[in-house]
């Protein structure tokens, strides 16, 4: 850590050696969980804000680079704490990079509507001897409720600035950057005020500086004085391990009569003092109406949140939810599948033939880049219709409302009542379901939330569940298919309780959130977070799908000149791995080649048994010219809109005609028997999730560790349940 | 003195005492225990501070802390003492 200490150093020398207009200014960003923070950000830096994750763990960071004054500003936004103390994933990340990273200022985000708690943090944040700027943010909404707030008294007794802003309303953000830039500039005028953390602590501190300084005066320099004398009263195990510093003999002394004075306990003797440090400020600042008006968030709560009330209006949520996301975004889905399939294609061969592209070109393109990817643009639309209306329902506050009223029904299987929201997207399709567990606090919550939403049965398997019903059970399609989903929900339950008891052991912590106040999220802010969300999708999982359609387009085309798929790789590998099957029923090359290329998606299963079962005749349609297929995106897109809405109202949409899949119906029929096609959905049910999925699971927890788990726990139950299903069934004589 | 959990909605209270994590016997050595009585004071829930139950019924309760309102397990709230 020290060489990379001295290397920061260097780096600043040199900064230092450019001109001031050069220099980045760092500025961190810290604060409560709702006081507005991430609004404030994304008002300021808007689109210019890059969101990772913070090395090593799946917390959130952003940051963004951007001019104002003709100065460079980095901003880095720490994730939201109520303290600095090392107990919380998020509150270790944030104190980390303070601590590390020493940015040159702090900007601290505080809820002017609840002063006293935000408070508490600051005087945290102002133990570490950076310069700080107090963004009093949500102004507007303290003076609405009638809250006098002296922030003139709050510099003087704090030492630091002191800017009103309210982020919603975009008020008050260029004073806040002018006081960061001035603040900046003249950082040895604005340190913050040594607080007075009453006689015995203070004289505690004073003996144990003495010590230290001669014990260890290289570690008095490399990090906040104040801070680290306070971490060692506390004896705050993070910092004692990091430093070294267990046995450290002039320590007991040094807390003898703090000890005796106040008991054993130095942590919350530190807690206490910091408190009273806050509340102590906000009776001096702090002017409120001697009324309190009732709320309009207290009376919605009384609605939303009552004990018969709650669940069915959370379920009412979830439907709209639901249908808004769904409706609205299967016909842009469907249309931009059709550009995909037809006129792209057409357009690439029409590039490639006349640049004398071999035909294994122009259909590695086709049928390979471009039918893969296509594969994923189509969720395009359905994620980020569903990201924004997640977005909307966490902007609102509802969110947090949701997980209180779902709290007790989701402890049966060892979760909080906020993991329900991925599970029930995991029914649309589980991608946004594994993206959505990062509204999870608890990472063992959001791994193990991420592995059970792929045993919600998504969208992409009904195609499969359609064709085999069809073929097989044509008189209670509907009961059978409701089966299937009803199995995933109970394996999940399943499957939760086994992981609790074996992966995730442990007491959770308790169940304890804020509740934010109701507030109607701005445009600008929900297309923001839209847009974070969804493009982690285009991007990642986008790269991942492109390689992966790229091979399996060569493992159905190689050996070169193969003429027949079963002599394709991965026909060959389909033949391999079928004796596997044989004992849930359908052993067959062609079964194991469509569930291996499921793997991309599981539609894609039905998609290589057509081409294997019913080899395509050679059509030779009409290929229609650029201009007809320019105008036919176009209608085509008008049509998508159109339909949208009026499926949203409940308008009557033509059916549009099915694909004639009656070839391959009767070649189904000829190959599974009805107790094997139900083995064969409840396999594609379970098995492994689709790449997308794992993709997506490999970005959320950042090492394909839970991927891997996901993976093979979900095959194996894949395999067991339908061994069970088929040789259960053979047993009771229903046929094999 | 009542624990908290046992307000019902509407009443107001002065908090007294939290018996919790901390030294306390049987409780000692539990880590998580401690964490969430760390979270709930650092959530504002503390000595002398006066709180309003807006939701009590089920696994969890509401209150209101200053303007913060503030759901806790109810096993959290029973070890928690108010005086009305």
């Amino acid at each position: 850590m020290s060489t990379q200490l001295k290397r920061k150093e260097e780096l600043e020398g040199e900064v230092m050696a450019g001109s001031v207009a050069e220099r980045v200014i760092t500025v961190a960003v810290a604060g409560n969980p709702n006081s507005g923070k991430s609004t404030l950000i994304n008002a300021i830096a808007g689109t210019r804000l890059h969101v990772g994750n913070w090395a090593g763990v799946t917390v959130e960071k952003k940051e963004a680079l951007f001019d104002f004054g003709g100065r460079k500003i980095r901003l880095v936004d720490l994730p939201g704490t109520y303290s600095l103390s090392p107990y919380s994933q998020e509150e270790i990340v944030a104190r980390d990079y303070l601590v590390h990273q020493r940015p040159d200022l702090i900007v601290n985000v505080v809820d002017a509507t609840n002063l006293e708690r935000n408070l508490y943090l600051t005087v945290q944040i102002m133990e570490l001897g950076i310069p700080v700027v107090m963004a009093l943010n949500i102004y507007d909404e303290a003076q609405a409720k009638g809250y006098r707030i002296d922030d003139k008294g709050i510099e003087q007794m704090l030492g630091i600035a002191v800017v009103p802003t309210s982020a919603t309303k975009r008020s008050g953000l260029d004073e806040l950057l002018e006081t960061v830039l001035r603040v900046a500039d003249a950082p040895n005028q604005r340190v913050p005020k040594k607080l007075n953390y009453g006689e015995d602590i203070e004289v505690a501190a004073e003996y144990l500086a003495k010590s230290f300084r001669t014990s260890h005066p290289a570690l008095l320099e490399r990090y906040p004085q104040r801070w680290l004398l306070l971490k060692l009263m506390e004896q705050d195990s993070r910092v004692m391990d990091e430093l070294n510093l267990q046995n450290l003999d002039f320590l007991d002394p040094a807390l003898h009569h703090l000890r005796r004075a106040h008991g054993e306990d130095i942590e919350s003797i530190m807690a206490d003092a910091r408190y009273s440090l806050a509340s102590g400020l906000t009776r001096e600042v702090l002017h409120k109406p001697e009324l309190r008006q009732t709320e309009l968030t207290e009376k919605i709560d009384k609605i939303v949140l009552n004990r018969f009330l709650g669940i069915p209006i959370f379920m009412a949520a979830m439907w709209l939810l639901f249908k808004f996301t769904f409706d609205l975004s299967a016909p842009f889905g469907a249309w931009l599948g059709a550009m995909t399939e037809g006129p792209f294609k057409r357009w690439a061969s029409a590039l490639l033939t006349p640049l004398g592209a071999p035909d294994w070109t122009v259909s590695l393109v086709n049928d390979g880049v471009i039918a893969g990817v296509g594969s994923v643009i189509v969720f395009v639309p359905v994620i980020f219709a569903m990201m924004f209306f997640i977005t909307f329902l966490e902007g609102s506050g509802y969110m947090a409302r949701a997980a209180f009223v779902m709290d007790r029904t989701m402890h049966a299987i060892g979760l909080h009542g906020k993991s329900f929201i991925p599970m029930l997207l995991g029914f649309g399709c589980n991608v946004p379901g594994i993206y959505a567990t990062r509204t999870l606090e608890n990472p063992k919550d959001k791994v193990l939330t991420a592995l059970l939403v792929p045993l919600m049965s998504c969208g992409a398997r009904l195609p499969v569940y359609v064709v085999f019903v069809s073929a097989f059970f044509p008189n209670n399609s509907s009961t059978v298919i409701w089966s299937l989903y009803v199995m995933g929900i109970l394996l999940a339950v399943l499957m939760g309780l086994i992981f609790k008891k074996t992966l995730f052991r442990g007491e959770a912590p308790m169940f304890i959130m804020e509740l934010p106040p109701y507030r109607m999220p701005s445009m600008h802010s929900l297309c923001v977070h839209t847009w974070e969300k969804g493009k982690h999708f285009l991007y990642k999982a986008g790269t991942y799908i492109f390689a992966v359609s790229v091979l399996v387009w060569f493992l159905l085309n190689l050996p070169w000149g193969v003429e027949h798929k079963r002599d394709s790789y991965l026909g060959q590998a389909g033949a391999v791995v079928a004796p596997v099957f044989q004992p849930i029923g359908f052993g067959t090359w062609e079964a194991a080649s469509s569930l291996i290329s499921g793997v991309i998606a599981k539609e894609i299963v039905v998609g290589t048994m057509g081409e294997i079962y019913a080899p395509k005749k050679d059509e030779k349609k009409e290929v229609p010219t650029l201009q007809e297929d320019l105008k036919e995106i176009g209608v085509s897109f008008g049509a998508a809109c159109s339909k949208a809405v009026k499926t949203l109202l409940y308008l009557p949409v033509p059916e549009e005609k099915e694909e004639d899949r009656s070839s391959l119906k009767l070649a189904l029929q000829g190959v599974f028997t009805p107790l094997s096609s139900y083995a064969f959905m409840v396999f594609v049910l379970l098995y492994m999730p689709c790449v997308v999925a794992i993709a997506a699971m490999r970005q959320e927890f950042g090492t394909w560790k839970w991927a891997v788990v996901g993976l093979g726990y979900q095959t194996a139950l894949a395999w067991c349940a339908a061994l069970i299903v088929y040789q259960g069934g053979r047993l009771l004589g229903l046929g094999g | 003195m009542i624990p908290l959990g046992l307000l019902s909605a509407g009443e107001n209270g002065e908090i007294v005492e939290i018996m919790f994590g901390k030294g306390e016997a049987g409780c000692a050595g539990n880590a998580e225990h401690e964490k969430s009585m760390i979270r709930v004071e650092e959530m504002g829930l503390r000595i002398g501070k006066h709180v309003e139950m807006l939701t009590n019924g089920g696994s969890t309760i509401l209150l209101r802390v200053d303007e913060a309102r503030i759901a806790l397990a109810r096993r959290m709230a029973m070890k928690i003492m108010v005086r009305r």
